[in-house]
């Protein structure tokens, strides 16, 4: 027999001990559901533990990514195959998790619990369910109510149309000193397309119809991107954090952002006099108040040795107590569940009211698996309009252009 | 021989493995999600690549931020130095001030400069007090990238002066002494003592700066995510995006292959520069 080498036999123990400590960890008896997500383990570890307690013989083993390298994790677990039984996923991903194959079917549990949630569209591919809604952010309309007053504008009654907005920026930039009437998204990736498409969106415009054709050019979105392009003189156009700034220390009229403004200005500006109030749409008698909405969203990925368990779970965690125990610690999101509209803790704060309401007609980024290229095509477009340098209409044309090559590449697959 | 066994090891899994895995991406469309679906695609990435607008647009900024910065952050490395090198009484805090950046984490000093070029920042109210314009630095196209390079130029000097001033240390005073005796003025001294012996410091500084601009990723990412209208995309940025985001791991490694070579032949390029004159050694020095 062939003796091996030390070398052989050392490298190969190496080995055995480096992908035995990173392999699965499994319980010598019963059912191990591993499980990645987002949030602050002392959140998810209660709730858990919950879930064993109901289930025995069921343990859980969780683990918290990272906003900044959570994505990358789980794309190197599933090239290497180890990936977790359930996971978290952002509604901006799915679709091309869907698209790829790597997911369960959850259909069967969509169409038993599909009235009780929001949020299901960027679930769906080819006519099946890939995930659950879990959380959800909508974005609303933040107004300075001090600075309505200033400029002779009812707080009690923020802008409910287009044009009401366009007023109200007009009015509260022409009090001068540094202050500005509304906030515009500019020079960062990932927001732009966020910030405009509500407007398009209320004004019946999308990026696909229901065929997915490509609409991005149509009409509605057209008139849509003029009307921001309006607002742009009376407004300060900056990155998210620089308007966030301005708006917490009463220098930006209105701005169009998210739940963690609440959380940050009671901590960081207690005294700021300000109210939310859904977007606006087109007008009083066309269009409706629609918001972007980021939704956080449950998988169970192919190939899950314990399958049933990990819907089990997937399903645990989305019932309305554990999303709204993760919601209330996390405070910039909200259960994906229709409960969360009669839920007092929501309803009776005057802010978080609105967007409890504004996430009946927010919608997330359109289900199409290649859309985080088209996200910055349309990001694009929007920048090379506000920047001035093409026409609206051109920048919307070279748009469609660009998302109908993207769309074509993903069918020939 | 068996002490090596731990570094091989992961140098080998590390450094060797992942430097010859994304050679043979650059051939396949890869995609980490559906690994089963890999296909070989030739010379597709490359000719890809030689085609693409993106990538035209991200290596011109990579140029310009490599361009930009190496020779400014050099010169002022090189003063910096000569700076300490002279009779100061607060030599000690200007060295520690110098390598102050050096050991500030990227990601702190970009978020300092950012609130630095913000709307209402240093710089900002600086020319608001001076009567002067304000203007949004980093959200306007043409000054974003500079913005970043002065950012870079200004983090990286202190580390680069001090390498050249243990360098200006190590040069024999027997030379200056020589120098002096010929007539030699400062200028002269200089030229024919000081930067000759500096040149393998210089060299070094110069192969460390451009293998380093030419991977500039951490301060864009933080500071403008490649924008405004990719005014700010780098090589890899790009790389990051088409990896990471896109999923196309294949046409990543191609970009990853390409900044590896371009870095290569600059480093080369600025070498050889540097070795074309030898430094004196006991030779006269010329007045």
């Amino acid at each position: 027999m062939r003796r091996r080498s030390p070398w052989f036999v050392l490298v190969m123990a190496g080995l055995y001990v480096i992908t035995a400590s990173c392999g699965k960890k499994s319980t010598t008896e019963g059912t191990t559901i591993h499980f990645w997500q987002f949030w602050d383990m002392a959140v998810v570890t209660p709730i858990i533990a919950e879930f064993e307690k109901q289930n025995p013989g069921v343990h859980v083993e969780v683990e918290q990514l990272t906003w900044a390298t959570g994505l990358e994790k789980i794309q190197a677990a599933l090239a290497s195959g180890t990936q977790p039984d359930v996971c978290e996923l952002g509604s901006t991903w799915l679709p091309r998790f869907s698209y790829e194959g790597v997911l369960e079917d959850l259909t069967p549990v969509y169409q038993a619990e599909r009235d009780s949630f929001l949020m299901w569209d960027s679930a769906f591919y080819k006519d099946h369910v890939y995930g659950l809604p879990w959380v959800q952010g909508s974005r609303v309309l933040f107004i300075n109510r001090e600075l309505f007053k200033k400029a002779g504008l009812d707080p009690d009654h923020p802008p409910d149309t287009w044009n009401d907005l366009l007023d109200a920026s007009k009015k509260i930039s022409a009090l001068g000193n540094g202050v500005y009437g509304f906030g515009q998204n500019i020079g960062e990736k990932y927001v732009l397309f966020k910030k405009f498409m509500p407007f398009a969106w209320g004004n019946g415009g999308d990026v696909f119809d229901a065929n997915w054709n490509v609409t991005v050019n149509s009409q509605p979105v057209l008139d849509a991107l003029e009307f921001y392009l309006k607002l742009a003189p009376y407004s300060l156009q900056e990155k998210q954090e620089v308007l966030d700034q301005y708006f917490k220390t009463g220098k930006l009229g209105m701005q169009i952002s998210g739940a963690w403004n609440v959380k940050n200005y009671k901590i960081e500006a207690p005294k700021l006099d300000y109210g939310c109030a859904l977007v606006p749409r087109p007008a009083v008698d066309h269009g409706e108040h629609v918001g972007f909405a980021g939704a956080e969203m449950l998988v169970v990925f192919k190939g899950s040795a314990q399958r049933d368990a990990a819907v089990k779970l997937a399903r645990f965690l989305q019932a309305y107590p554990q999303a709204r125990a993760v919601s209330i610690a996390a405070g910039s999101v909200f259960p994906a569940s229709r409960e969360a509209m009669s839920d007092t803790t929501f309803t009776n704060d005057p802010h978080i009211k609105v967007f409890v309401e504004q996430s009946l007609t927010s919608r997330t980024p359109p289900a199409h698996p290649g859309w985080i290229e088209m996200e910055d095509v349309m990001d694009h477009a929007v920048e090379e309009a506000m920047y001035g340098r093409r026409a609206p209409r051109w920048c919307l044309d070279d748009a469609a252009k660009d998302i109908t090559t993207i769309a074509a590449k993903f069918n020939q697959k | 021989m068996w002490l090596l066994l731990p570094w091989a090891l992961v140098y080998g899994a590390f450094f060797v493995f992942p430097f010859l895995f994304s050679f043979v991406l650059g051939f396949l469309n890869y995609n980490p999600l559906n690994v089963s679906h890999t296909t070989f695609v030739g010379l597709g990435n490359i000719t890809r690549l030689v085609g693409d607008a993106d990538f035209h647009g991200a290596l011109r900024n990579t140029l310009f931020f490599v361009i930009g910065t190496v020779p400014v952050t050099t010169t002022l490395a090189l003063a910096l130095a000569w700076l300490l090198h002279a009779p100061l009484p607060i030599k000690d805090v200007l060295k520690a001030a110098m390598f102050l950046p050096s050991i500030l984490s990227v990601v702190v000093i970009a978020l300092l400069f950012k609130l630095f070029y913000a709307p209402g920042g240093a710089l900002n109210e600086a020319l608001r007090a001076a009567g002067l314009p304000t203007h949004g630095w980093l959200t306007d196209p043409s000054t974003a990238l500079p913005a970043i390079m002065a950012m870079d130029v200004w983090a990286a000097v202190g580390y680069y002066a001090l390498v050249l001033y243990a360098a200006f240390t190590s040069i024999p005073e027997s030379l200056y002494e020589a120098a002096s005796l010929e007539g030699a003025g400062h200028w002269a001294t200089f030229r024919h003592v000081t930067f000759p012996m500096l040149k393998p410091a210089i060299g070094f500084v110069l192969v460390i700066n451009t293998i380093r601009s030419f991977q500039v990723f951490v301060e864009v990412l933080l500071m403008t995510q490649g924008g405004p209208l990719g005014s700010t995309n780098t090589l890899v940025t790009m790389l990051y995006d088409t990896a990471f985001r896109r999923l196309d791991y294949g046409y990543a490694s191609v970009i990853a292959y390409a900044v590896f070579i371009l870095s290569g032949l600059f480093s080369v390029l600025a070498l050889r520069r540097m070795r074309s004159q030898t430094p004196v050694q006991t030779r006269g020095v010329p007045a």
